[in-house]
């Protein structure tokens, strides 16, 4: 490649020399050092090389900076020094730019060939770490960790040397000999046969060459060790590029000791001040919808509306906050961070992930727990290293929650468990999910982009990138992968085991049952279909096309394939088309799947985790040049983004030996010390995201704007001090997410009305002052639980395996009722902010006179919470998809709100919205007759208007509801039950039932 | 009988006062917010609400719809578009050279050269090449631009598909329909901005992630539009419910947000809902009036084939298709059941049923669209998310079909400002790889969007940090060779 360039460089110099020959006048020494020093020199020099640019001398060009572009070549059209000056991307924005006198010095010294007066371009010994990543691509699979083919593992210099049973894999100074090479150039090696199994590639042409060209300069070790912090200052990040305010730790401000001080400060500059308290019943509203995402019961509403203690608002927090549904609430925030979902995506097959919802439970247990933050984040980011300090003998519940809480780091795409999608760039894929959930989520830094190249706006160079990288790299090393189906562990507490071996064993029966009786159901199915769409096809072949339906489908003969094409098209008939056995066959199997979930639910969960852990071997980590798996660049070692350091300490990582349940083998530790780093009290970022992200959930929007990029190309923090204060206020709370709730919903500004004024809109129409509160709409989650409490349907059951989907013919997917009967379940776990209260009997009465018209379903069912839904990628409920339900892209730091048509569709048309508004009607009636109510339009009314508004009705309202009530009556021909579910009805349409004030 | 459909707020309260759109409508309609409302700046900011409100386009469109015609599976295109003689030669022999260089993971299966399938010839003033069964589609050749020279990064049904879709190799980006929606919002607020019209056997593969919205909002996502019964899901109510049981719920409904809103001065977004409801009701019958064939002149539904076993149901489809961006719709999307193109058997007579099936509809969707004006401004685009492979897979012992290949594929676009009877860029002597003017996913995509009037890179989202955009961080090239 090198010596390819030479020769055109020599060509082209020769042509352009004798084309013209006044080029030869110009010298990088006299012309062209002093210009890139002047406009260039600032941020590429020596001591100080963005993009790991130094342009201050022929050597240094020549060696170029992190693209690998070559900058010396003597084609304008290819030279990237050239490119950046030409397009205007360099000098950036701000800084001098070149005139067109100095572009034209710049090009015509390019064009001459970049003479100099020194001819010091020298061509770089190749060493290991030229071949290792080529190795590590290519050969990884069968002379690695895994497999040593043949005695033989290629990881290091010496054992090349060693070799395997055939010899050494190399003779330094004699490629041609080199069994390595010979191998490689008869395509013997990798085999043929391996190259799917394995998913590897064969080596580039240019790859075989640097193997070759290292092995005939003696194959050289080279004295290279990985670039991690030291010491030294760092040239790619200076003193200035830390002085952005959110690289700096928070500090207590000097004055001001509340949240009010500081919102109030703002608003007086601005000339406002804070709004007129909202009333009471909005905040009731408004504090239970925020904490627990569901409006309050009618007995809290009653107790808390006329509650004469003066602190009657605190306690009311405080008894909120010691709700399980608060962790239901908050920790679905979480998750939506962390990209939790049931499935793997990426393949058509939408693969499930059975126990996914281990770390769910976990996430929502660690809220209700008030689990300190920086435990919470060390668990996740490395349960398992700790694991290996505290070195368990016997396995806990508290082994096993940090084991489960590793998950966080396994809930991106991750289609590696596919025939054809497990090679390195699917891998890496699965890595950079990792890094970006990791970066932006924790630290509001985004990274994402230095994957590729250094950070355009912020100060990462894309060395920090694979520094963050080789954080993971010993337990997510793409070059050592497990796919997803191998990546599980089976560990589980003695308890755990007993209740499975006592339990399961009878219900895995039944299982195994049902199990074959769906495969019969299947075949029967099939069979029916093929009997009566193509009567004339024999037995035989009709048994054939089962056959060929186990095969895949690229593998199947012709003949099968037709036939296959026969049933499916017998399969997409209408029902409307189809016999009757055809359509017993499939409610019968929908039947038995409905059942099958059933007993999954019923029980004692699997021992196996989805889980993270550290493999002790991490391959080297290179990085990678323009973000390709095949384009190696520098070695690395673990590090954190320099920016957030002082930019002299190293990073120290120190070895575990793994927990004996994890095996033999020593951690490398690096996640253990990153995220000791990271929950650091003096961190500048952990404690400021998490507090701004809790900010932005109360107050509608973050205190910094964007809550996943703190970074400098975003507006600073509308109160910087503010944050600051809250952040170390957290840290000193024992990170307590409770604390936060309590210190930032106890404030003035937060129980501020959301009325907007004049004055308001014309000086800040956006709030970011905080003159009142938002109007908030509800979002996916507490609108789906909200119809379902208020309709007295909702199953308070928490936990274990989520909830299934149907998706219908038309695309609807509808969620399956709950299996289990909460009222078979002790009911003080089931009572949304009471421990200690007997179970209300107001939500489990819908039983009633009216049942008409009832929607059997909706009668006799019953729905958990919608964070336990099973998420699938590809199935997500269609009532939470319309309202906003984000897709996770790897996750959502800020879901979107659409005002669209298909939600008022959704909630006028939809059967099951409106079965729930037969409950809420039915609910209504038996409230009035088990409490002796007077049965009259307006107790009907204001027991409605407290059930969905949280409020009783106003005169005006009472007056509407019992004229619209006498009209529904008439038009429903005298059926008081059937105008009261319309009014139910029209209430869960309403925006005052949407929208929070 | 065609009628005109509905362009305008004007219009639209014209036709509800001669009593076509029904009274209880008319309540839901009496405060039509958009009326005074100044268009909206083309703002990208992650805080706004988003809506389908049209939005300015960045330069001036030459098109301001696409139909697309999917062909998913993967036309064969030196069978269909792009004859390659040599392929004859050396039919049944091994391929002259690494079979590696075919660019599938898999190698075992690979069969011998195969040559072109069916007769091919010239069509047309421009001498276009087409093969013969698409005798419909030839006679348009003039008005077509062919590209022979795609190609894309994936030999997987799966990944290609959501390249070609979302221009990623990975699910969870949004589609060139949504980032469409997006960027332009509709003109039609009574129908969806982005619908998606399946074919009644089934859903496509890769399902509904071939019309996502992805990370955008999901306002941005493909509506599917049912084949049978009611268009959109849930747009009639799925219960039964006296019509003026509903008019009393409207008129309260109406009255409780009313009092609601009149104590909250100043939130738009309030009346945005209100809004939503009012689209909603209208959309019942647009929609409806939208897909209503009825309304077709006999002529027109014969010369789409409708009526005719073969094309009936792509042919509706089509028909559809025009219906909908002559009401405003912005990206009608079709679709094929699983993928019919898929041909790695019996490629001659798999490629001729769907050939029989849809290539009579298209050519009557572009002489429609053409006469009817409309093609001036629609974009019709036609392809898969790959093509085919020189030789032959070797299954069992049969050698009658393709293999994948993204090293080449032939699509084609018409109408909304490109060049008619341009064949563009070429493949190498077997159709195996595109050698002159290439065009990747994300130059086609950026060319679809300049054709919008959208700039590739100032079409952006931002998430957590990022500039989002679906031609990715490369700066790829809009094809300015194909415009008009």
């Amino acid at each position: 490649m090198l010596l390819r360039f030479t020769a055109a460089t020599l060509i082209l110099c020769f042509t352009l020399m004798t084309a013209h020959g006044e080029t030869t006048g110009i010298l990088f020494e006299t012309n062209i050092k002093p210009l890139l020093t002047a406009k260039c020199g600032k941020c590429h020099r020596e001591s100080e090389r963005k993009g790991g640019l130094d342009l201050s001398s022929m050597e240094a060009i020549h060696t170029g900076g992190e693209t690998g572009d070559d900058l010396l070549t003597a084609s304008l059209e290819d030279n990237a020094l050239w490119h950046q000056i030409e397009s205007g991307e360099m000098p950036p924005e701000g800084e001098p730019a070149l005139s067109e006198q100095e572009q034209l010095l710049v090009q015509r010294w390019i064009l001459a060939g970049t003479p100099s007066q020194t001819s010091i371009v020298k061509t770089r010994e190749l060493n290991q770490h030229d071949v290792l990543p080529i190795l590590l691509l290519r050969c990884n699979a069968c002379h690695g960790p895994r497999l040593q083919q043949g005695g033989l593992d290629l990881r290091t210099h010496a054992n090349m040397l060693r070799g395997g049973k055939s010899g050494p894999a190399l003779i330094p100074g004699d490629p041609d000999n080199s069994l390595m090479i010979q191998r490689i150039e008869s395509q013997a090696c990798p085999p043929s046969e391996s190259l799917l199994k394995f998913f590897v590639r064969r080596p580039s042409s240019a790859e075989v060459t640097t193997l070759r060209n290292w092995i005939a300069s003696k194959a050289p070790v080279g004295n290279v060790k990985p670039d991690i912090a030291t010491t030294q200052s760092d040239p790619l990040v200076s003193q200035s590029d830390r002085e952005h305010w959110a690289f700096k730790p928070p500090r207590w401000p000097d004055t001001g000791n509340s949240l009010d001080d500081f919102v109030g400060r703002k608003l007086i500059d601005a000339g406002l001040t804070w709004s007129k308290p909202a009333d009471r019943f909005t905040l009731i509203r408004r504090v239970h919808l925020d904490l627990l995402g569901l409006p309050p019961e009618l007995g809290d509403l009653q107790r808390w509306s006329t509650s004469t203690d003066r602190n009657w608002y605190g306690k009311m927090i405080d008894h909120v906050l010691s709700s399980p549904r608060y962790g239901e609430r908050w920790g679905r925030y979480w998750l939506d961070l962390a990209g939790y979902a049931d499935s793997e995506g990426g393949i058509s097959a939408d693969p499930l992930r059975p126990v996914a919802w281990k770390y769910r439970d976990y996430v929502i247990q660690a809220f209700n727990q008030d689990k300190p933050y920086d435990d919470f984040l060390l668990e996740q980011l490395a349960g398992d290293e700790m694991l290996g300090q505290i070195q368990p003998s016997t396995v806990t519940n508290d082994t096993i929650d940090k084991l489960v809480a590793t998950g966080f780091l396994r809930m991106g795409i991750d289609e590696t468990g596919s025939r054809t999608m497990n090679f390195v760039p699917e891998r890496l894929k699965v890595v950079a999910d990792v890094l970006s959930v990791v970066s932006s989520g924790l630290m509001g830094l985004t990274m994402e982009c230095a994957r590729c190249h250094s950070h355009k706006y912020d100060p990462i160079p894309q060395r920090d990138y694979y520094r963050l990288k080789a954080v993971f790299q010993g337990a997510l090393d793409e070059h050592d992968w497990s796919s997803f189906k191998q990546r599980k562990l089976d560990i589980a507490t003695k308890e755990h085991l007993r209740q499975i071996a006592e339990t399961n064993p009878p219900l895995e029966k039944q299982q195994k049952a049902l199990l074959a009786q769906q495969k019969q159901l299947e075949i029967e199915l099939r069979l029916n279909l093929l009997r009566h769409h193509h009567p004339d096809q024999s037995e035989a072949d009709n048994q054939t096309t089962l056959k060929a339906l186990k095969k895949a489908d690229n593998n199947r003969t012709l003949p099968e394939k037709k036939l296959v094409e026969r049933l499916q098209k017998a399969e997409l008939v209408p029902d409307s088309n189809q016999p009757t056995s055809v359509l017993n066959g499939r409610a019968a199997a929908e039947q038995v799947r409905k059942t099958l979930h059933r007993l999954r639910q019923t029980m004692v969960p699997p021992k196996t985790i989805r889980a993270l852990w550290d493999m002790g071997r991490p391959s080297p980590t290179y990085i990678l040049r323009r973000g390709e798996h095949d384009k190696p660049g520098p070695l690395v070692g673990p590090g954190v983004p320099t920016v957030l350091t002082d930019g002299k300490t190293p990073f120290q990582v120190t070895p575990i030996k793994a927990a004996a349940q994890l095996g033999t083998h020593t951690t490398t530790g690096r996640r253990l010390a990153f995220a000791r780093w990271l929950t650091h009290p003096n961190h500048p970022l952990t404690a400021r995201v998490m507090v701004n992200r809790i900010f932005t959930r109360h107050f509608g929007s973050g205190l910094a704007a964007d809550p996943g990029n703190f970074g400098r190309q975003t507006d600073p923090p509308s109160h910087p001090q503010l944050l600051d204060w809250l952040a170390l206020k957290f840290v000193q709370s024992g990170w307590s997410i409770k604390a936060m709730h309590r210190l930032m919903m106890n404030s003035r500004t937060y129980q501020q009305s959301s009325q907007i004024t004049d004055q308001q809109q014309q000086i800040d129409e956006q709030n970011r002052l905080l003159a009142r509160m938002p109007l908030q709409r509800l979002d996916a989650e507490a609108l789906r639980d909200s119809l379902l409490f208020v309709s007295g349907r909702l199953s308070l059951i928490s936990g274990g395996v989520p909830d299934a989907v149907s998706v219908d013919r038309n695309g609807l997917v509808s969620v399956d009722p709950s299996s289990v009967d909460p009222s078979s379940v002790d009911p003080s776990s089931v009572d949304p902010s009471d421990n200690s209260k007997p179970n209300r009997t107001s939500h489990q009465s819908p039983r009633g006179e009216t049942s008409g018209n009832l929607d059997q379903r909706s009668v006799d069912s019953w729905w958990r919470r919608s964070v336990y839904l099973q998420y699938r990628r590809t199935e997500i409920a269609t009532l939470m998809d319309t309202f906003d339900y984000p897709q996770m892209g790897p996750n959502c730091l800020d879901r979107s709100v659409s005002t669209v048509s298909p939600q008022a569709l959704m909630l006028l048309n939809d059967k099951h919205v409106h079965s729930l508004s037969q409950s809420f009607a039915s609910r209504i009636a038996s409230i009035i007759e088990s409490q002796n109510l007077e049965n009259d339009h307006r107790t009907r009314v204001n027991l409605i208007y407290r059930s969905a508004f949280s409020r009783p009705a106003n005169p005006e309202e009472i007056e509407l509801g019992t004229r619209t009530l006498n009209q529904l009556e008439i038009a429903w021909q005298g059926d008081e039950s059937k105008a009261l579910a319309t009014y139910c009805h029209t209430i869960f349409n309403t925006a005052a039932f949407l929208y929070v004030d | 009988m065609e009628s005109t459909p509905i362009t305008s707020r004007r219009d639209f309260f014209a036709r509800a006062s001669d009593g076509l759109l029904g009274a209880a409508l008319l309540q839901l309609l009496s405060d039509d917010l958009y009326a005074d409302q100044p268009e909206p700046a083309n703002t990208t900011d992650p805080a706004s609400t988003y809506d389908l409100r049209p939005k300015p386009a960045h330069h001036p469109a030459t098109a301001t719809s696409v139909i697309q015609l999917f062909m998913n599976g993967g036309p064969s295109q030196m069978d269909l578009f792009d004859p390659k003689p040599a392929l004859a030669k050396l039919d049944g022999k091994p391929y002259p050279g690494s079979v590696e260089e075919i660019g599938n993971t898999s190698v075992t299966d690979i069969g011998v050269m195969m040559g072109g399938q069916y007769p091919i010839k010239r069509h047309g003033e421009s001498g276009m090449w087409m093969a013969d069964t698409l005798p419909h589609t030839s006679r348009m050749v003039d008005d077509i631009c062919l590209i022979n020279s795609m190609w894309t990064d994936h030999p997987n049904h799966d990944n290609a598909l959501y390249k070609i879709h979302s221009g990623r190799l990975f699910m969870g980006h949004p589609t060139l329909g949504a980032w469409t929606a997006y960027g332009l919002g509709s003109e039609n607020q009574n129908l969806p901005a982005y619908v998606v019209l399946g074919d009644p056997l089934g859903l496509p593969k890769n399902g509904t992630r071939n019309w996502t919205s992805g990370f955008l909002p999901p306002v941005y996502q493909g509506t599917p539009f049912r084949p049978t019964g009611s268009p959109i899901l849930n747009l009639r109510k799925q219960y039964e419910e006296p019509s003026d049981v509903s008019a009393t719920a409207s008129e309260m409904l109406k009255q409780l947000d009313q009092i609601h809103r009149s104590k909250r001065p100043h939130q738009g977004t309030l009346d945005a809902r209100i809004e939503s409801y009012g689209l909603a009701a209208r959309m019942q019958l647009t929609a409806n009036e939208a897909l209503d064939l009825n309304r077709e002149s006999s002529e027109t539904l014969g010369l789409y084939g409708i009526g005719e076993p073969n094309t009936d149901s792509y042919g509706k489809r089509c028909l559809m298709a025009r219906r909908l961006v002559q009401r405003g719709v912005r990206f009608v999307q079709l679709f094929l059941e699983e993928q019919p193109w898929d041909s790695h058997v019996d490629l001659a007579s798999n490629h001729r049923a769907i050939c029989q099936r849809t290539d009579k509809p298209v050519a009557a969707l572009l002489q429609d669209l053409k006469r009817t004006g409309l093609l001036d401004t629609t974009l019709v685009v036609w392809g898969g998310e790959f093509g085919r492979t020189p030789t032959s897979q070797r299954s069992g012992d049969i050698y009658t079909g393709r293999d994948h290949n993204m090293q080449a594929f032939s699509s084609w676009m018409a109408g909304g400002g490109v060049k008619g009877g341009l064949s563009y860029g070429k493949t190498d002597e077997f159709g195996h790889r595109a050698i002159e003017n290439p065009v990747s996913v994300h130059d086609f995509h950026a060319t679809i969007l300049h054709l919008l009037g959208l700039h590739h890179q100032e079409l952006f989202f931002r998430r957590s940090g990022l500039e989002e955009r679906l031609t990715g961080v490369n700066i790829p090239k809009v094809v300015h060779d194909i415009l008009a």
